[in-house]
């Protein structure tokens, strides 16, 4: 509730009466209310706000230590203490690291990116380069970052991304070149970790500790996530542009109209992942092992996900990954980006009668979209208003078993061109002499 | 000694607009409630009204459904407007788990 009041411009520490959880739940015994009542009344009457601090630069700390390791942890406990780490190891964001980073800014510090909801942090470049320092990033992976939350910033409901009890994380799609130029992981493993191609950990993990830290998403109070998964690094992988059949469409292109070789960021809420055994296993034919799969894959999204009504109408019921080489093999046979999409949709359809036994109506009802209320006439009922709405990403490693399904709490999808300085040559350079191989010569 | 100086990564803080003034006292006053629905707020909040008439007599407490009610509409700018024109001197915003 504090981020949610300074996230509008009132100082974070309004008047509020706060009970245990026991008390909002059904049934429950609502005597302490009457207990408390007079707090209620003092918030009406005599409550101040204590709030003091001005507006300003970004504050220096210091710390000292008996030795450079000394100081590094006592750098350490003073984020952890002041709730600003995320319990791994961090940099200490100093003012050498934070201008090394900058580097990779084609605008200045100073320039404001907006308030980051709901505690409403006034987010600057400077703000990004000081998390990407801390989150063990690079300049080059700047770029990135800075577009990531630009996107999160224009996402739809994003106050409410933030605080709600599902806890959606940011997954960060990423086309164009500067995916390898940067060493992010299209292939085996992407969603981390990865030795060889750490850009994404570093660049999610950044934009975690800003969600945290500069927009209070701290767990229990800032953020209601109740299990709170995959919150270290959030999601940020590139799409294997490479690995798409002839005549495919990059993401980017068919969600955001970006061009092919624009370098962008596609920004999803994510609540949650499943791995979907999508090959047979014994003497399918091509045909009957794509369409195995792709029934399988329609199955784990029919389910009646509530998280997804809010992009029913123009967000996403989620991303399906599908790695190139079923890609290519189902477009040998026929498959197109549409068909797969169709497919998915149409046989994702839930019975009404389903909806109906797992109380979901009653969701449909209350949503804030009456596109989305209006769809509580349909049955089946589709997860989402049209099959363009499911994002279809080529990625993943040169294996046909598996998909992937990352459910979404997503109203929108927002997509941001990635700018990058004109010293970036240079710090690729930099990057290449530092991390001694790039993409070509990777040695796994 | 090893200094380390680094910055503090919570990013600035800027209020806009300050809180309404409090009112001296709840005795003869005008009061709205708005709810969005949730979390037991359809047995709290008429508690809560009814403890306000008891223990304030004079004060005029108005029904919990005097505005619009639920998390898609209590944040309208309408709303807001709803609750400026019915005239009250207070407001109780409930309920947020």
């Amino acid at each position: 509730m504090r981020n949610a009041v300074s996230g509008v411009g009132l100082a974070p520490d309004a008047a509020m009466v706060t009970f245990p959880v026991n008390l909002f739940l059904p049934g429950s015994d609502i005597a302490p209310l009457e207990a408390r009542r007079r707090e209620v009344y003092d918030g009406l009457t005599r409550w101040k706000s204590d709030f003091a601090q001005a507006a300003g630069s970004a504050k220096m700390l210091t710390v000292e230590g008996s030795s450079y390791e000394d100081a590094l942890t006592k750098a350490n406990n003073l984020l952890l203490t002041n709730l600003w780490g995320d319990g791994l190891p961090l940099w200490p964001a100093t003012k050498e690291r934070v201008d090394w980073i900058l580097q990779g800014s084609t605008a200045p510090r100073t320039k404001v990116l907006g308030k980051f909801a709901p505690r409403g942090g006034i987010t600057t470049i400077e703000t990004c380069a000081i998390a990407l320092a801390m989150a063990g990033g690079r300049p080059e992976y700047l770029p990135i970052l800075v577009a990531a939350v630009e996107a999160c910033l224009d996402s739809v409901g994003f106050d409410q991304l933030q605080a709600t009890s599902g806890g959606p994380f940011p997954a960060v799609i990423v086309n164009g070149p500067i995916a390898k130029q940067i060493r992010l992981n299209s292939g085996f493993g992407l969603l981390g970790p990865d030795p060889q191609r750490p850009a994404g950990a570093s660049i999610g993990r950044a934009l975690r500790l800003i969600q945290q830290n500069v927009g209070g998403a701290l767990p229990g109070v800032g953020t209601m996530a109740i299990f709170g998964a995959m919150r270290y690094t959030n999601a940020v992988f590139a799409e294997d542009e490479e690995g798409l059949p002839p005549g495919w469409q990059t993401h980017a292109n068919q969600r955001h109209g970006f061009e092919p070789g624009t370098n962008s960021v596609s920004v999803v809420f994510a609540c949650g992942v499943t791995n979907v055994r999508r090959r047979g296993a014994k003497k399918e034919t091509p045909e009957e092992d794509a369409l195995n799969g792709m029934w399988r894959m329609a199955d784990y999204m029919r389910t009646p996900n509530l998280a997804a009504l809010s992009g029913w109408e123009k967000g996403t019921p989620g991303i399906m990954m599908i790695a190139p080489i079923v890609a290519r093999r189902m477009a040998e046979i026929g498959w197109t980006q549409k068909s797969i999409r169709d497919f998915l949709w149409q046989n994702s359809r839930i019975p009404m009668e389903h909806m109906r036994r797992a109380g979901a109506p009653a969701w449909i009802e209350i949503d804030s979209n009456p596109v989305t209320r209006a769809s509580i006439d349909l049955d089946p009922w589709p997860v989402c208003q049209k099959p363009d709405n499911i994002v279809l990403v080529v990625a993943g490693g040169g294996h046909p078993t598996h998909s992937y399904w990352l459910q979404a709490h997503s109203p929108s999808v927002i997509g941001k061109v990635v700018r990058v300085p004109e010293t970036f040559e240079r710090l690729l350079t930099d990057a290449d002499r530092d991390l001694g191989c790039g993409d070509d010569v990777c040695r796994i | 000694m090893t200094r380390l100086e680094f910055y503090d990564p919570s990013g600035i803080l800027e209020v806009t607009q300050p809180f309404a003034p409090r009112l001296s006292s709840l005795e003869g006053k005008r009061i709205g409630f708005v709810s969005n629905e949730q979390w037991q707020a359809y047995r709290m909040l008429p508690l809560l009204k009814e403890l306000l008439e008891k223990d304030f007599p004079g004060v005029q407490v108005l029904p919990i459904d005097a505005y619009p009610q639920g998390n898609a509409l209590i944040g309208e700018e309408q709303t807001a407007a709803l609750v400026k024109k019915s005239g009250v001197d207070g407001v109780i915003v409930g309920n947020a788990a």
